[in-house]
């Protein structure tokens, strides 16, 4: 699973290079180009599934000194169809 | 050799593809650039088809970029090029696509047989319904929905009102914003916003009644805490009745009992007036001042003096508004400062909370009424704007008029002039339609739920893109009956057409499987004026067909049964539509109706209504084009220009020039609004020793509504699995409980056991509750109340007097 997401950090400039080395040592994450704007972050995360995904979001988001993390492009095409809800009403047509 | 285990070259190729896009994407909405992403038809690594869509979930209108493959949507972007959410998304905007893959998409037309459903085809679901109608038009009630696209809604309100003579047509949109209308009816004379969200990016204060939109309505939201984070200076308010995710990014929490609100907006009137901080050039050139007509409650009530107006707001002290609302009457005061310091910019944001009132017409006129009196308003960043939770709860139920008493174009049933304007248009005949207007949604279900021979009179209804089953209020009274076997109710025959089974689907007699969201065409309209356009990208499952399709089928095969509803004045179809060659095409016969594009056919036809009341909207070619449009759209040196901001004449292309503002809808013919006085009233139901806590309900970011689409998202559902009840820590210690542990929570109208959530996502105060209402399995609508708005007909869902104890 491949989407991107841009982290808004709480403050312009303040700890940019130490936030932007803790987004690179996370797993999966490659960070994009930084150089125009000292307070958003656009990142790849390249994860095994969904569940990943939301791990590595919520890590990123964990960070200090991140207001929030915006995903903005996933591609899901290799996972499986979604599940139906917890408790779906199935509909016996037998 | 690669065997199972190496991925192909064309495989890493086509990975290294989408995640260049993926970084493009990114970069693009970091930097603040606009980018399209590349169209790869020819891209034999990737393969990947882009188009634009509105996302398919709430009122906020965000744009996606939808990236289809072999048929099926894989992928999906914000749109950097959309004004409303410059490449954003919400967590549900992002996982939309997956919303059309879960695994029991319905996908075959269901007849029930006993306990039990059996397929059968289309012609024979399509023969079904018309025998229902066909044999008894006047007890067939359609209750649509804010999810109708326009066209869907324009061709069932066509069918009922133009074909069938009857008005018993109503929307979901009834249970959330029909205080909304009431509300901008009364106070300009014309429903819907006169700001947009661009007044989000001006404001110096932005008032939060009742809202939570850091959860309903979170790129929006984000686009005010973006702001802060840049340095700005927003003061954000949140007037509530339970800390929620909004209140953490809020410099102040006002938390309010039920129906503060009403005190609260007489409490900031009071003191403009008191200082003497109103905007008196604003008031006496452009409004006037009205109260309740006591005798004769309409929307239009009496007018009274400004001096009426002040001795009314008398009582409404700082102190007796503390005393009403529970609100410290210093908050009140810095309110009353706020909107008397006219150097502010001052947007006020509401949604559910003052619209699911039994006084939302009158806490909506009231809000309005605030800003018109402190002169915040007409300029950007000075506005007072509801906001919607549905996709087209404004294009589809508002404008196209899908209400029991409307028409489209902001018409009503009840005014000749307008039914003659209606049937001119449809070319059917004078007196087609009826002047009575229909049952509200929830009339329609109690009729429904009663047995014919003590005076039921719905015996059909058809339930297209919502679930009643699931939302409607104090369901043991409203829709349960119909499967309790209750004597009487034998004849009574529901129809759903859904996607998914639901709440709704579980008492049906006849299921119809529909294409969702880019399984089809389709037009919205947002909650900040803007429609928007969208073409179909892949097919449906199974057997799966158009909602708006199924409409025209059912009417074609009422015409071919000569049923003169179905003719026009010349004896053609009501919905003929020809091609370009004009020849009529068989769009009827889901074989040809994508032949023709219908949408376009169904939109160019309805935008004839809409310059009867300036919400003028453009040729659908334009939409094509455009990440959406807000209305007025108007044609100026051959270019389509959309208005910003109505009744301002730096803005709004239909005020007269010189008149700086201009309400020209306004009720009382002389272009001015209406500031109104309505007194503190409490609630419908309030706590008492039998049942001593007050019950409020509402939504969670992860849901939308009643969760039968994003409760099948893996990642939604697993983030939010289930419903719970927030509770005060302090209730939870004196009734012995605990996180997880379970309550049996019981009202006058039913009862539910489910688990206790304490100090959870939201915080109520002591002696109120809250639950979500997207758990199928967990019906807080067993519970509440059906207390309704006396004009909007809009039932109270937050304020229903419980009890609790630990099971």
């Amino acid at each position: 699973m491949i989407a991107s997401v841009v982290a808004t950090l709480a403050e312009v400039g303040g700890d940019f290079q130490r936030i932007v080395d803790e987004f690179a040592a996370v797993p999966g994450v490659e960070i994009g180009d930084v150089g125009h704007d000292a307070r958003r972050v656009p990142m790849i995360i390249e994860s095994p599934g969904s569940s990943a995904l939301e791990e590595v979001t919520r890590r990123l988001q964990e960070c200090v000194g991140v207001a929030f993390v915006d995903v903005v492009f996933v591609h899901f095409e290799d996972e499986s169809a979604s599940e139906p809800a917890a408790n779906p009403r199935e509909i016996d047509k037998s | 050799m690669n065997g199972d285990l190496q991925p192909t070259t064309d495989a890493i190729q086509r990975r290294q593809f989408i995640k260049a896009t993926a970084m493009a994407a990114a970069t693009a909405v970091a930097g603040g650039t606009n980018f399209t992403l590349p169209v790869l038809a020819d891209e034999p690594a990737a393969g990947v088809q882009w188009e634009k869509a509105p996302c398919r979930f709430c009122g906020t209108g965000c744009h996606v970029q939808v990236g289809v493959q072999e048929g099926k949507v894989v992928a999906v972007a914000g749109d950097r090029n959309a004004e409303v959410n410059m490449g954003l998304l919400c967590v549900k905007g992002y996982h939309v696509g997956a919303a059309l893959y879960g695994k029991d998409r319905l996908t075959r037309p269901l007849l029930r047989d006993g306990d039990r459903y059996r397929e059968i085809s289309w012609e024979k679901a399509i023969r079904i319904i018309a025998d229902r109608i066909e044999a008894a038009p006047e007890r067939f009630a359609y209750y649509g929905s804010g999810q109708w696209t326009i066209p869907e809604g324009y061709a069932a309100q066509k069918f009922m009102k133009g074909g069938l003579s009857n008005n018993h047509i109503d929307p979901n949109a009834r249970l959330c914003m029909a205080s909304a209308v009431t509300g901008f009816l009364a106070t300009y004379g014309v429903d819907e916003p006169a700001g947009c969200y661009d007044d989000l990016d001006e404001c110096d204060v932005l008032i939060m009644w009742g809202n939570n939109p850091a959860e309903m309505h979170p790129v929006l939201f984000s686009r005010v805490i973006d702001r802060r984070s840049r340095g700005e200076n927003v003061t954000l308010i949140d007037i509530g009745t339970r800390r929620t995710r909004t209140t953490e990014a809020c410099q102040h929490y006002l938390e309010m009992k039920g129906h503060g609100d009403l005190a609260i907006a007489n409490g900031i009137a009071h003191l403009l007036i008191k200082n003497g901080t109103y905007d008196r050039k604003f008031v006496e050139s452009f409004c006037n001042f009205k109260a309740s007509d006591d005798e004769n409650p309409n929307l239009h009530g009496k007018p009274i003096s400004f001096g009426d107006y002040k001795k009314y707001l008398e009582p409404y002290t700082p102190e007796y508004v503390e005393e009403l609302s529970g609100v410290p009457a210093d908050q009140i005061r810095m309110l009353g400062d706020l909107f008397g310091n006219p150097k502010l910019k001052i947007t006020s944001l509401w949604c559910m909370g003052m619209n699911q009132h039994t006084r939302g017409t009158a806490v909506n006129s009231l809000v309005h009424g605030v800003h018109l009196l402190s002169g915040h308003f007409g300029t950007p960043g000075n506005a007072p704007t509801s906001l919607t939770g549905q996709p087209s709860a404004c294009g589809t139920v508002r404008e196209v008029g899908t209400l029991a008493h409307a028409l489209p174009g902001g018409r009503v049933v009840a005014n000749e002039e307008h039914r003659q304007q209606a049937e001119e248009f449809w070319n059917v005949p004078t007196g087609r339609i009826n002047p009575t207007p229909g049952y509200h949604t929830v009339q329609m279900w109690e009729s429904f739920c009663t047995p014919s021979n003590q005076g039921g009179d719905i015996g059909t209804i058809w339930v297209q893109v919502t679930n009643p089953g699931q939302t409607l209020p104090n369901l043991n009274k409203l829709f349960n009956p119909k499967g309790n076997n209750r004597a009487g109710l034998e004849d009574k025959f529901l129809i759903v057409s859904d996607v998914y089974p639901t709440a709704t689907t579980r008492l049906a007699d006849l299921i119809l499987p529909s294409a969702m969201w880019v399984e089809k065409n389709g037009v919205v309209g947002n909650s900040e004026r803007r429609t928007q356009q969208w073409f179909k990208m892949v097919a449906p499952p199974g057997d799966a067909r158009d909602d708006c399709w199924q409409t025209i089928a059912v009417a074609h095969e009422l015409f071919n049964r000569g049923m003169d509803g179905m003719k026009d004045r010349d004896g053609q179809f009501l919905f003929d539509v020809k091609d370009d060659n004009g020849k009529s095409v068989p769009v009827w016969d889901w074989e040809h109706y994508y032949d023709v594009n219908v949408d376009e056919h169904l939109f160019e036809e309805y935008r004839q209504f809409t310059r009867l009341k300036h919400k003028d909207l453009a040729p659908y070619s334009e939409y094509v084009q455009a990440r959406g449009l807000r209305w007025p759209v108007v044609e100026v040196d051959g270019q389509w220009r959309e208005t910003h901001l109505r009744f301002s004449e730096n803005f709004d292309p239909y005020v007269e020039p010189g008149k700086e503002i201009q309400f020209y809808h306004s009720s009382t013919h002389d272009d001015r609004a209406q500031i109104w006085f309505h007194p503190w009233i409490a609630p419908a139901e309030l706590p008492d020793s039998d049942y001593p806590f007050l019950l409020c309900t509402g939504r969670v970011l992860e849901h939308w509504h009643s969760g039968s689409m994003t409760r099948r998202i893996p990642e939604l559902s697993r983030a939010m699995p289930g419903g719970y009840l927030e509770i005060h820590a302090e209730d939870a210690a004196a009734h012995d409980l605990r996180n997880g542990d379970k309550v049996k929570i019981e009202s006058r109208r039913g009862s539910l056991v489910i688990p206790v959530w304490i100090d959870g996502r939201g915080q109520p105060p002591r002696g109120t509750v809250f639950i979500p209402f997207f758990d199928e399995s967990l019906l807080v609508n067993d519970l509440t109340l059906d207390a309704l708005d006396p004009f909007s007909k809009q039932p109270d869902y937050k304020k229903s007097a419980v009890r609790i104890r630990k099971v």
